[in-house]
């Protein structure tokens, strides 16, 4: 085995150490495809490449119009054409229109946030809730509390998390001449728009 | 008196044949011992957990035939298993209550291992397989109630996942990778670990796991069986709220074997060092107790710092576990406060463990060995320890026939609860039945035990009395001095439970779990060891058993 060089030969190597070399360097080879087969394991679903409308439940497209100030509903999103898959939380988002404090009442895309509706802490649905006094994000589980603004959790649990699990994940809108208000393609990582149930970096 | 019970008839010869054609096979290096009397669970509670799990498996796999991994049909599936299908209830109550029962078992196992220093004497394979195994078990039961996809299944998969999550630098991929992307993902996939993934690797673990010795005690694994549907009947598991994604969902705990991790969570520090760190290092400090235990001896007595650290884990685990369920019922305050338990209170309290936990190990093992010494000083009562039933051979027939009746009127009270739809309580006899007949096998056992000539007993040198011993303890429970002074003595529990060998018969067992101190034992049971094999063995060799 340990077979020493004789001495002042420099780097001198083996027959055999060069063979065990090759047949490493093979069996390498011979796996390295297989390695891209991880790729099997995470579902794909949910890469959206072109932007997508805003459809509120009652089937209509948002609209920076119609939509009232200090107001919220629920969207989905990716939107399937399997109502089972439309239900369930991973593809709910709570699309807000802010209040007029907040600056809810410009009929631009600066008053609007579309967050995942998954509370960070333990991934209950939270909801926006509009009433005076509260006008946050509020879980009912743990009582995780959401800046309508930012999203990030100002207080509960969730506010208690490293970031990025205090920042809930948000798609980037945009609004066409119409009126209408359209989803970007996100980008699903903590720097981009976030993963949902686990969070985003506030940039 | 004209009583006797023959076994040698032509279906016991023709598994004696079969037992003997399996010579060829790989299980005959394992040997198991069909104890010839009563002796304690404790040394075979991982041959319980075994037969649990095959419980498990058969259930479990009815149930697939009803049950579908899918979102929106899971939860109504498992209701459908429950209502609708012809003894669904019972099948999904004995699997639910024998899942809870196999982690119990499961962790008391490896508690009894823990105290009484089996995992040394080059055990560490098994004590290491065992934690793995362990926790499988625990991530079994885990997606098992999880799949169901009620309120409480959802709390649970999101605290699974999100623990995920928070695992550094990689945990959003793991997660992604392995529970996939939305609940209809972690539905499916929990599914598939729970039937096929986690199974099939806890069977491979299984078979390193397995001693080569392992006792298989007919009576003990059909109580516990009845226990388990006797349970299910009492309190039959409920089929929580279905889950829906619009409806916040009411305050839930998981089940017990994971409160204890819940209230860490609940203390809303760090997720990960919570949720991931603190049991990655519980489950750690087992897998290496046994290359850090250095004693040189087994009983939990002379290993008191070993001792404490298990007392200590084993008093957080309760106190958690307890605090993991317990919810401030005043409603009047505000949800946070009632479920955040605070993490200087709880992390204070678990340090504080520490010091009273050490102490009351001291206490004990002061107590422990007092009474040692005080017994042996003092002249032992005999038979004080050994008070057996004997039952005269005619009793034994009253007995069984008494007992083959009430399985007779249970089996017709369970017919006709299940022919008026009472479930529960049909469940509920059938568990019952289980138990007689565990009974039953007693008694059974117990009266060819006493038929055959009387065992020999190597341990008492002098036997300076007229009578056989099968007629003696026939007539009485109680011989005052039989034996010498001091023979008898080591063995009976009234001294100390735990240095009793659960599968020592009294007459051989000297050293009791402390076996291999005592050097005479072992000998001892060389001389019983041939016969003990293939029969159905009235002296298990102390030494022999393990599992």
């Amino acid at each position: 085995m340990a077979q020493q060089p004789p001495p002042g030969s420099g780097s001198n190597v083996s027959r055999r150490d060069f063979l065990k070399l090759l047949a490493a360097a093979g069996t390498v080879m011979t796996f390295a495809p297989f390695v891209d087969w991880g790729k099997f394991l995470p579902n794909p679903s949910g890469q959206l490449k072109e932007r997508q409308k805003v459809e509120l439940p009652d089937g209509s497209q948002a609209s920076v119009k119609a939509f009232p100030v200090n107001h919220s509903e629920a969207v989905i999103y990716p939107k399937t054409d399997d109502p089972v898959l439309n239900n369930e939380a991973f593809r709910v988002w709570q699309f807000i229109r802010l209040p007029v404090e907040l600056g809810g009442d410009k009929n631009d895309i600066s008053s609007f946030r579309m967050y995942s509706q998954v509370c960070l802490h333990l991934w209950c649905l939270w909801k926006y809730w509009p009433e005076e006094g509260r006008k946050r994000g509020e879980c009912p589980c743990h009582g995780s509390l959401y800046d309508p603004l930012t999203g990030e959790a100002f207080a509960g649990p969730a506010s208690l998390q490293a970031p990025p699990s205090n920042v809930l994940p948000m798609l980037d809108l945009e609004i066409d001449s119409q009126g209408s208000i359209w989803i970007k393609p996100p980008n699903w990582s903590v720097n981009g728009n976030g993963i949902v149930g686990f969070g985003r970096f506030l940039t | 008196l004209g009583v006797s019970l023959h076994r040698e008839n032509s279906l016991v010869r023709f598994l004696r044949w079969v037992y003997a054609g399996v010579d060829r096979t790989i299980f005959m290096g394992l040997k198991f011992t069909f104890p010839g009397r009563f002796v304690s669970p404790l040394g075979f509670l991982g041959m319980i957990t075994f037969v649990l799990f095959i419980i498990l498996g058969i259930t479990g796999a009815l149930l697939m035939l009803f049950y579908e991994p899918i979102l929106d049909r899971a939860w109504n599936s498992v209701q459908t298993i429950n209502d609708v299908i012809p003894y669904g209830f019972h099948l999904r109550n004995i699997h639910y209550h024998a899942s809870n029962a196999m982690v119990m078992v499961a962790l008391l196992h490896m508690y009894y291992q823990y105290f009484s220093g089996r995992y040394k004497i080059r055990n560490e394979i098994l004590w290491v397989t065992g934690i793995i195994l362990g926790v499988l078990t625990i991530l079994e039961a885990f997606t098992g109630y999880d799949i169901i996809f009620s309120e409480r299944a959802e709390l649970a998969i999101s605290i699974a996942a999100s623990l995920t999550n928070s695992i550094p630098i990689l945990g959003p991929q793991i997660r992604e990778a392995f529970f996939g992307s939305g609940f209809h993902d972690f539905v499916l996939r929990f599914y598939a670990f729970h039937v096929f993934f986690l199974p099939i690797v806890l069977l491979g673990l299984m078979v390193v796991h397995f001693p080569r010795f392992l006792v298989f005690d007919v009576p003990i694994v059909m109580a516990i069986t009845g226990a388990v549907m006797l349970t299910g009947g009492v309190f039959p598991v409920d089929l929580g709220l279905r889950f829906d994604p619009n409806v916040p969902p009411g305050i839930t705990v998981p089940e017990w074997y994971l409160t204890g991790l819940y209230a860490f969570l609940r203390s809303a520090y760090d997720k990960f060092t919570t949720g991931v760190a603190w049991p990655g290092l519980f489950i750690f400090s087992l897998l290496i107790i046994p290359f850090i235990d250095r004693y040189k001896k087994f009983s939990w007595k002379d290993r008191p710092i070993i001792t404490a650290i298990g007392i200590t884990g084993l008093a957080q685990i309760i106190v958690t576990t307890y605090w993991g369920f317990y919810i401030d019922p005043d409603r009047t305050k505000s949800l946070l406060e009632r479920l955040v338990i605070d993490p200087v209170f709880l992390y204070l309290v678990m340090i504080l463990l520490v010091p009273l936990s050490f102490g009351f190990t001291y206490m004990m093992i002061k107590l422990a060995k007092n009474a040692e010494a005080n017994a042996k000083l003092q002249p032992k009562k005999s038979g004080s320890g050994k008070s057996s039933i004997n039952l005269p051979q005619r009793w034994i027939f009253g007995v069984l026939i008494a007992l083959i009746a009430f399985q007779v009127y249970l089996n017709i009270a369970a017919y006709y609860a299940v022919i008026n739809g009472m479930k529960n309580y049909s469940l509920f006899i059938v568990g019952i039945m289980m138990l007689v007949f565990a009974g039953m096998f007693h008694i059974f056992r117990h009266g060819r035990s006493m038929e055959k000539a009387p065992p020999p007993k190597p341990a008492v040198p002098t036997t300076p009395l007229k009578s056989k011993p099968s007629s003696a303890v026939a007539t009485s429970p109680s011989k005052p001095a039989l034996t010498p002074p001091g023979e008898l003595s080591k063995s009976t529990p009234a001294i100390s439970s735990q240095d009793d060998k659960p599968l020592a018969p009294p007459p051989v067992a000297k050293g009791g779990s402390s076996s291999s101190q005592s050097s005479s034992t072992t000998q001892q049971s060389v001389e019983t060891k041939t016969d003990s094999k293939v029969k159905m063995a009235d002296i298990p060799e102390s030494k022999s058993i393990r599992e």
